[in-house]
């Protein structure tokens, strides 16, 4: 087997493991914003024009394309620790890190894009 | 290199501690697939008004609203049980993670009846 830098690794997962608290506490504060304000106030039915509306504020927005950027960090990463306990293989860990980033850009691009546009 | 007995080897689970590590992990694995689910269904507000607004029709269907029922007790559980988490981190809450779980869940029921008559009463 290679000699391995295991500082290096503890320290790369030590910072995954403080980035998912921090971004735990991002999505905790805007996940509660979000169901207050899309899903109990009002009578329940969800139209484009609320929407949009919503979306034409900068500064709303701002805060969903960051609630989704902490929100998809936090679970690809959420897969990745899980995954880190059953998975010791190299290939098979390259090509779960590989799925997770691609499946995180789709998504950060097709929420952000969809902000954007409706906004 | 470490090799798990079996991957669902549950000997260790008779504690809270472990079947709250265990829902937490399970509830965060559906979260993340309900959040791939949730921003393809957005993604449709780019296709004008009319689609989204007959998706959204479709949506509040009262098998929905009960699905979203689910949904926020999940949020709940993983959110308040992170709660416990990141207090046992980082706030010395290590001898008193069984309490903390239990007074957290208890919490999250409460948020999570609430939530569910505002959602249920949203059918129509």
């Amino acid at each position: 087997m290679p000699e391995k830098d295991f500082n290096e690794t503890s320290r790369r997962g030590g910072t995954l493991w403080l980035l998912q608290r921090i971004s735990a506490g991002v999505i905790f504060v805007l996940l509660l914003i979000h169901y207050v304000t899309y899903h109990f106030i009002g009578d329940g039915t969800i139209t484009y024009q609320q929407v949009s509306e919503k979306m034409a504020s900068p500064w709303f927005n701002l805060t969903q394309v960051l609630f989704l950027f902490a929100g998809i960090f936090h679970g690809l990463n959420g897969i990745w620790m899980v995954a880190e306990d059953y998975l010791h293989g190299r290939l098979v860990r390259l090509v779960l890190v590989s799925v997770l980033l691609l499946l995180g850009l789709v998504l950060l691009f097709v929420g952000t894009a969809t902000v954007l546009k409706v906004g | 290199m470490y090799k798990p007995r079996k991957p669902y080897d549950l000997s260790y689970t008779h504690f809270v501690g472990s079947w709250a590590w265990i829902l937490h992990r399970l509830s965060g694995l559906a979260l993340i697939f309900y959040l791939c689910l949730h921003v393809w269904v957005i993604h449709t507000l780019t296709q004008g008004e009319q689609s989204f607004n007959r998706l959204m029709t479709f949506l509040s269907s009262p098998l929905f609203r009960v699905l979203e029922v689910g949904l926020w007790g999940v949020i709940l559980f993983h959110a308040f049980n992170g709660v416990r988490v990141i207090i046992v981190d980082f706030f010395g809450g290590a001898l008193m993670q069984k309490k903390l779980f239990l007074a957290l869940i208890l919490l999250a029921f409460i948020l999570w009846a609430a939530g569910s008559a505002v959602i249920i009463g949203h059918i129509h």
